[in-house]
C-alpha cells in the first residue's frame, strides 16, 4: 500500500502540479503583501493627517477614529441597509480591541500568513486544491493508463484509496508552502516577528450583535496553526468532492471546471441569494471557517461553526462512498 | 489436471440494452498461441477487456488458471500480462520510471527482472528516456515490457504490431513463438493482420457479431485445398462431386466450378470427370489462406 501511494505522489510531482502551486502561490503572495503594505500605509497616513499623531506613537486613538468613521457610516442615510449589520459587528470588534489592548493595525510576518490564508480559504486554496486533484483520476482515464493500473494483481479500491491518501498528503505541503512562502515574503514588508502577538479569539454573532463573552487572547502562531487547521479541513472537504468528480469524469479539463464553476457559482450564491434556504447546505458557502474564529459578521443568517463543519463532513463522506462505489462497478471502456 | 489457462463459458455482454457479446466458449492451454480475429466492431476489445476485469460481464464467467476473475480477481490476475489496445504508459514518465511504476505494485517484480524484460525487448539504449520521445514502435515495446513483468502464465495482446516496422514485426513473432514455447506461456493476441496471424498463431478464432463464428488450428486451414476446374459440362460434374464424394461445388462463371476437397483425392475426382465423358480443360489446387477463409466468414458484414 505504501509503494502504491508512493507511486501516486510520484506520478504528482512528475507532473509538475506541485510546481505550478508553488508558482501561483509565489506571484499571489507578493502580490498581496505588496498591496497591503501600500495601503495600510495609506490608511495610517491618512488617518494620521486627519487626526494629526502618527500610527506608531498612539494606535488607540487611531482605533478610536476608525469607531467613529465606522458610526458616522452606519447613521449616514446613504448607506445600504443590508451593509449596515456587518459595521455594527465590525464596531465592537473595535472596541473590543481597544478595551484589551490589542492593536489591530499593527502588522507582521505572523499576522500576514494568518490573514492571508483567511482570505484564501473559500476560493484560492479551493482552486489550488482542484489544480491537485482536478486529474487524479480523470487524467488516468483520459490517457487510457487507467487500464495500465486496473489490470494489476491489485484490487481496485486500493488504487483509489491510495490515490486518495497521495492526495491529502500533498494537500499537507500546499498548506505548507503558502505558510513558508507568506512569512517568509511578507517578511520582507512588515518584519519577520509577531508570532507572540496576543490575538483575540471567540467572538460570537448572534443577530446583529457582537458576543464577546467567550473572547480569549491567544498567541498568533496558536492562532495561526488553528486557522491553517481549518484550512486544512477545508481541503480535505474540497479534495474528496474534486476527487468525486475527478472518478466520475473522464476528462482532466470537465473535472477541473466543474468544480472551478461549483465553487465560483456558490461564492455568488452566499453573496446574493443569502435567504434562500437551500444554499446554506452546499459546500461551497460553507468554507470560510476562519470567519467564525475571527468573529466576522456572517452573510447567510443562521449558520455557525458547528453546522459548518457538520455539513462539509457529509459532503465528503458521501463524495467518498460515491467515488468509491462508482469506481469499483465501473465498466473501463476508455 | 490442471486447469486451462483462460477458460471463458458462455460469456456475454450486453451495453444499453444491446448484446455486444453473445455467448463466448474459449479454452486455451499452456505454451497454445490463439489468434483472435473479427472485423471492427465484433466484440475483440469488449471480449479482451471482460478477461482482464475492465468490464464486468453481463453473464458467464472468465477463469484465469482456475481462478475466476469475479471471484478471485487478485489470484486470477496474478498470472495475466496484457496490453489492452494501444500500450499507453506515463509520457512524462521515462520507460524505466514507468517500468518501476509497475513494479512497485507487485512484489514479485525484482529490479533485475526489470532490468531482464528491457532486454529482452531491446530497449536498453532509450529506457532513461521519457515515453513521449518514443516512437510508435518504441512503445509498443515497452508495452510488451510491461506485460511480461510478472511473468504472466497468460499473455494478453490487443493489437501488438501495430506501428512496428517489418523487421520489428519479425522480432515480436519470434519473441512471442519463444515465449510459448520455452516458457509454456498461453498468448491470446487479436489482430487484424491476417498474414501476420497465420505466421504466429497455432490456432484462430474468428469472432463475428459477438459470438465466435468458427475455431479452427492454422494447421487445418492451410491444409484445406481448393480446386478449380475448367470444362465443358459443370452441371454434371458438380453432380458427380455431389453423388460420390459428398463435395458441394462452387459454380463460377461459365464453365469453371470451385469445390473444397480433401487431401490426394484430385487424381481421382478428374479420372472420374473423364470416365464420365466431361471434355476437361484443366484443373488447378489452391492453397487456403487464412484471408479467405475470414472474407468468407465474414462476408457483408456492417460495423455494428
Amino acid at each position: 500500500m505504501l509503494r502504491l501511494i508512493e507511486n501516486e505522489v510520484f506520478k504528482i510531482i512528475f507532473k509538475k502540479r506541485l510546481l505550478i502551486v508553488f508558482g501561483i502561490l509565489l506571484v499571489l503572495i507578493t502580490a498581496f503583501a505588496y498591496g497591503q503594505d501600500n495601503s495600510l500605509n495609506r490608511t495610517k497616513a491618512r488617518l494620521a493627517g486627519r487626526i494629526g499623531i502618527t500610527a506608531s506613537t498612539d494606535w488607540k486613538k487611531l482605533c478610536e477614529q476608525q469607531i467613529i468613521d465606522l458610526k458616522n457610516r452606519l447613521e449616514s442615510p446613504y448607506g445600504h441597509e443590508e451593509d449596515k449589520p456587518a459595521t455594527r459587528v465590525r464596531i465592537e470588534q473595535l472596541q473590543y480591541y481597544l478595551e484589551n489592548n490589542i492593536n489591530p493595525l499593527d502588522s507582521s510576518a505572523a499576522k500576514f500568513t494568518t490573514q492571508f490564508m483567511e482570505q484564501s480559504i473559500f476560493l484560492f486554496l479551493p482552486l489550488l486544491i482542484i489544480i491537485l486533484a482536478g486529474d487524479i483520476v480523470s487524467g488516468e482515464a483520459a490517457n487510457g493508463t487507467i487500464k495500465l493500473i486496473l489490470t494489476r494483481n491489485i484490487p481496485r479500491w486500493k488504487v483509489l484509496l491510495s490515490k486518495l491518501a497521495a492526495l491529502l498528503m500533498l494537500e499537507i505541503i500546499v498548506l505548507l508552502m503558502a505558510a513558508v512562502i507568506s512569512a517568509a515574503v511578507s517578511g520582507v514588508f512588515f518584519g519577520y516577528g509577531g508570532w507572540t502577538a496576543p490575538v483575540a479569539t471567540g467572538f460570537r454573532v448572534i443577530g446583529d450583535r457582537l458576543e464577546t463573552l467567550g473572547v480569549v487572547n491567544v498567541p498568533q502562531w496558536q492562532y495561526a496553526l488553528m486557522v491553517y487547521g481549518l484550512a486544512y479541513f477545508v481541503s480535505i472537504v474540497v479534495g474528496t468532492v474534486s476527487f468525486m468528480i475527478s472518478v466520475l469524469v473522464k476528462s482532466t479539463s470537465a473535472s477541473i471546471g466543474v468544480m472551478m464553476s461549483a465553487l465560483i457559482g456558490g461564492n455568488f450564491l452566499s453573496h446574493f441569494m443569502s435567504d434562500w434556504k437551500i444554499t446554506r447546505y452546499l459546500f461551497m458557502v460553507n468554507l470560510r471557517l476562519t470567519d467564525y474564529l475571527a468573529g466576522s459578521f456572517q452573510p447567510v443568517a443562521g449558520i455557525n461553526m458547528a453546522f459548518s463543519v457538520t455539513v462539509l463532513s457529509v459532503w465528503a463522506v458521501a463524495a467518498l462512498a460515491i467515488s468509491f462505489v462508482y469506481f469499483m462497478r465501473q465498466d473501463i471502456l476508455v | 489436471m490442471q486447469p486451462p489457462v483462460l477458460e471463458l463459458v458462455d460469456l456475454k455482454k450486453n451495453i444499453k440494452n444491446k448484446e455486444i457479446i453473445r455467448g463466448i466458449n474459449l479454452t486455451l492451454g499452456p505454451a497454445e498461441i490463439l489468434g483472435f480475429l473479427g472485423p471492427n466492431g465484433a466484440g475483440k476489445t469488449t471480449t479482451i477487456r471482460m478477461i482482464v476485469g475492465l468490464i464486468r460481464p453481463t453473464a458467464g464467467s472468465v477463469k484465469i488458471c482456475g481462478y475466476s476473475i469475479a471471484d478471485d480477481f487478485i489470484r486470477a490476475m496474478s498470472n495475466v500480462g496484457c496490453i489492452i489496445e494501444s500500450p499507453e504508459m506515463y509520457k512524462f514518465l521515462s520507460g524505466m520510471e514507468n517500468l518501476r511504476q509497475l513494479s512497485n505494485m507487485d512484489k514479485r517484480i525484482t529490479r533485475q527482472r526489470v532490468d531482464e524484460v528491457v532486454e529482452l525487448v531491446g530497449l536498453q539504449k532509450r529506457i532513461e528516456d521519457k515515453v513521449s520521445t518514443y516512437s510508435l514502435g518504441m512503445r509498443q515495446r515497452l508495452g510488451i515490457a510491461q506485460a511480461l513483468l510478472c511473468r504472466p502464465k497468460l499473455l494478453i495482446l490487443d493489437e501488438p504490431v501495430n506501428g512496428l516496422d517489418p523487421a520489428g514485426i519479425t522480432e515480436f513473432r519470434n519473441l512471442i513463438r519463444r515465449l510459448a514455447h520455452e516458457e509454456e506461456m498461453a498468448i491470446f493476441v487479436s489482430s487484424h493482420l491476417l498474414s501476420e496471424a497465420q505466421l504466429m498463431c497455432d490456432q484462430v478464432a474468428i469472432i463475428r457479431q459477438g459470438s465466435i463464428v468458427k475455431t479452427a488450428t492454422v494447421k487445418d486451414i492451410l491444409n484445406t485445398e481448393t480446386v478449380e476446374w475448367r470444362l465443358d459440362n459443370p452441371v454434371k460434374a458438380a453432380r458427380l462431386l455431389k453423388e460420390k464424394w459428398g463435395i458441394e461445388a462452387l459454380r463460377e462463371n461459365g464453365n469453371t466450378i470451385t469445390a473444397a476437397v480433401g487431401e490426394n483425392r484430385l487424381e481421382l475426382i478428374n479420372q472420374v470427370f473423364v470416365n464420365e465423358g466431361i471434355e476437361l480443360r484443366y484443373s488447378i489446387p489452391r492453397q487456403n489462406t487464412l484471408e479467405d477463409m475470414f472474407l468468407d466468414l465474414t462476408e457483408g458484414d456492417e460495423i455494428a
